[in-house]
């Protein structure tokens, strides 16, 4: 990829969309990655030899995508409403998730992942539970299943403090300002489960079917999905790219990866090439976390404070 | 010459006119070991056919040759500079390095270099290249005589909008011809800086000046199914492929389909040695470079004494001389040594 002027950079040369080059000079492109492997790492002299240009390219992207799973730290952020069918669909290039939260009065409320079952699939049955089939032989379901519906409807209970269905709902309590205390049962109460003592909403991730299932409580209001993707953006070749703090390190995977699956190369040669990647990888993740006396100059400053 | 001798432009001419005709070196020095002891002539056409055969064998040889040099210098036995003997071969073989257009016969096939589309039959493709931005194409629909065939009309056209100064027209006549845009005239028409488009309904297209060649790979039969279907590596404009199959090339994604939008990078054969006369004297033809056919060999100067050799080998076994063939083979083996 050729350097760009400053005007092609802040304008995009008039053409819109201007934003296109802003802060492009930090990355490089995967075509570059893979012309310049081919040039200086491929070749008569080289140990990497005799390549198809694919198997490059393969590696290269494989690379990205396992940079983009936990090393890039490149985190897509996706804001959306969720309707009464509690119900938000992954976006396209979904690959895990970070966060999910509920944006609600200029807050961010951060969400848990319930752990309990929120949703099911059922078939229709007869009422001697034979399961009923159409002409065609598939097997007949309902719109929902009893759990989605008592999940949708907020008639299921829940271990969660969820304003509505948590374990508190329906019990006499006392408001005061604008909060509720309750009694606690007999024999005492030790302690709270804090894995579940959170009055948000919960969520559950179904990834097969490509949703996340909300509880009942969060019906109408904005989620926000942190999420990370692969990089490989939706297979646009020409708009996939790597940070430059690990380009040295995609050279070394792709290599070691060639080399690794090669025929008669020598085991140390395979050693060698696993611990460049492995050092590479290290190095890039310490540069891109950015630790520096600046950023943690603030957290030193609290070094002497007193704890009460 | 002494070191630090100014040459005079005789001797260029000299090294020049020894070149040129180095086909009538050649073979004075193979009929002068043949008559040696009396063992026989070598005519014009049986000499043409043995020197075809023998400029073959040694333009075939250099690939071999190359690669052991490559061997050589993987194993640290090959010197720079002067020494570079790979790099000498490498020139060899590239004086015989083309880059043309290939023709287009069907949506995204396109021909092989052959003596009908590019000019000359190909020896070994080396790379494949793809023009990347598409501007425009179409057909002629008009032709400019009257300005020296230099313009391209095309009435259902829009050059207004895409089209700059500069860009590259490619277009099918006798073979595909690359022209540059010099005048935009006006919305149908564009000045070129070629002129030789004569003819109205020539599909054209028009390629944007700065674009990338994208080099396209070759992939086999074997895997090329594979490959299309693969999500991670199936081939598009920035890594495209091809397949070869009988005299066509496959170009892959199946939208490369344009006028001109590949061009081959090949090594071609070399051109068939034809020595040639015009006037007999005492009954003994004497060399022309007149006549259209003669042809010089095409093969470096350094490669005579082999080419004199290989002539030999075969002259000796055309007229039952086995001295001949033993004493050729025996030098060529030397030679060989020697280079080695």
């Amino acid at each position: 990829m050729a350097y760009i002027s400053e005007f092609q950079y802040y304008d995009n040369g008039v053409n819109p969309p201007e934003d296109v080059n802003w802060g492009s000079y930090q990355y490089v492109p995967l075509y570059d990655i893979v012309n310049n492997f081919m040039l200086m790492y491929q070749g008569n002299h080289s140990l990497v030899n005799n390549e198809e240009r694919f198997k490059i390219l393969f590696h290269a992207k494989r690379a990205i995508q396992e940079l983009n799973y936990d090393a890039f730290k490149e985190i897509k952020v996706l804001e959306l409403a969720v309707d009464d069918s509690l119900r938000f669909v992954l976006p396209p290039d979904y690959v895990n998730w970070v966060r999910i939260s509920m944006y609600r009065d200029g807050i961010l409320f951060p969400l848990s992942e319930n752990i309990q079952v929120q949703s099911a699939q059922a078939y229709l049955q007869d009422q001697t539970g034979r399961v009923l089939f159409d002409q065609s032989g598939n097997i007949l379901r309902p719109e929902d299943s009893s759990l989605d519906f008592d999940r949708i409807k907020g008639s299921k209970p829940s271990i969660y403090l969820d304003q509505n269905n948590g374990q508190f709902n329906g019990q006499t309590g006392y408001n005061v300002d604008g909060c509720w205390y309750f009694e606690y049962g007999i024999g005492a109460r030790f302690g709270l489960n804090t894995e579940t003592a959170n009055s948000n909403p919960t969520f559950t991730i179904d990834r097969k079917a490509g949703v996340i299932n909300f509880s009942s409580s969060i019906s109408n209001n904005l989620v926000v999905l942190e999420y990370i993707s692969d990089g490989m953006e939706g297979g646009d070749d020409s708009k996939i790219t790597v940070n430059k703090l690990f380009e040295e390190y995609v050279y070394a995977s792709i290599e070691y990866a060639i080399l690794g699956s090669k025929l008669n190369t020598q085991e140390y040669i395979v050693a060698r090439m696993r611990k460049r990647k492995t050092a590479l990888l290290r190095n890039a993740k310490i540069r891109i976390s950015n630790i520096h006396p600046g950023r943690l100059l603030m957290n030193l400053r609290g070094q002497n404070k007193w704890i009460k | 010459m002494k070191r630090g001798a100014i040459l005079s432009p005789s001797f260029f001419l000299l090294i020049f006119t020894k070149k040129f005709t180095m086909i009538n070196t050649v073979r004075n020095t193979v009929l002068s070991v043949l008559n040696k002891n009396n063992y026989g002539y070598l005519s014009p056409s049986d000499f043409n056919l043995f020197a075809k055969q023998a400029q073959l064998d040694i333009f075939e040889n250099y690939f071999y040759e190359y690669n052991y040099q490559i061997n050589k210098e993987n194993a640290r036995q090959s010197g720079t500079g002067y020494a570079d003997i790979r790099k000498g071969i490498e020139e060899a073989i590239e004086i015989f390095s083309e880059t043309k257009g290939l023709v287009r016969t069907a949506d995204n096939i396109y021909s092989l270099p052959s003596q009908t589309t590019t000019g000359d039959d190909y020896y070994l493709l080396n790379k494949a290249l793809v023009y990347q931005t598409l501007l425009d194409e179409g057909t002629t629909t008009a032709i400019s005589a009257g300005t020296g065939n230099n313009k391209l009309i095309d009435s259902a056209a829009n050059f207004t909008a895409d089209i700059n100064i500069g860009d590259i027209i490619a277009y099918e006549n006798g073979g595909v011809q690359y022209a540059k845009v010099t005048v935009k005239d006006n919305s149908t028409t564009l000045t070129t800086n070629r002129t030789d488009l004569n003819a109205i309904g020539r599909p054209y297209a028009i390629y944007k000046s700065t674009t990338k060649f994208e080099e396209a790979e070759k992939v086999t039969h074997s895997k090329i199914t594979m490959l299309n279907n693969s999500l991670l590596t199936a081939p598009n404009l920035t890594f495209p492929a091809y397949t070869q199959e009988a005299n066509a090339l496959t170009a892959f994604p199946n939208t490369i389909d344009s006028i001109g939008q590949v061009q081959a990078q090949y090594l071609r054969y070399p051109a068939e040695p034809k020595w040639t006369y015009v006037t007999l004297a005492n009954g003994t033809p004497v060399f022309s470079q007149s006549p259209a056919d003669y042809q010089d060999f095409e093969i470096p100067l350094d490669d005579e004494v082999g080419l004199i050799l290989k002539i030999l080998q075969y002259a000796g076994v055309m007229i039952r001389e086995a001295d001949v063939y033993s004493f050729a083979q025996a030098e060529e083996n030397q030679d060989n040594q020697e280079e080695a």
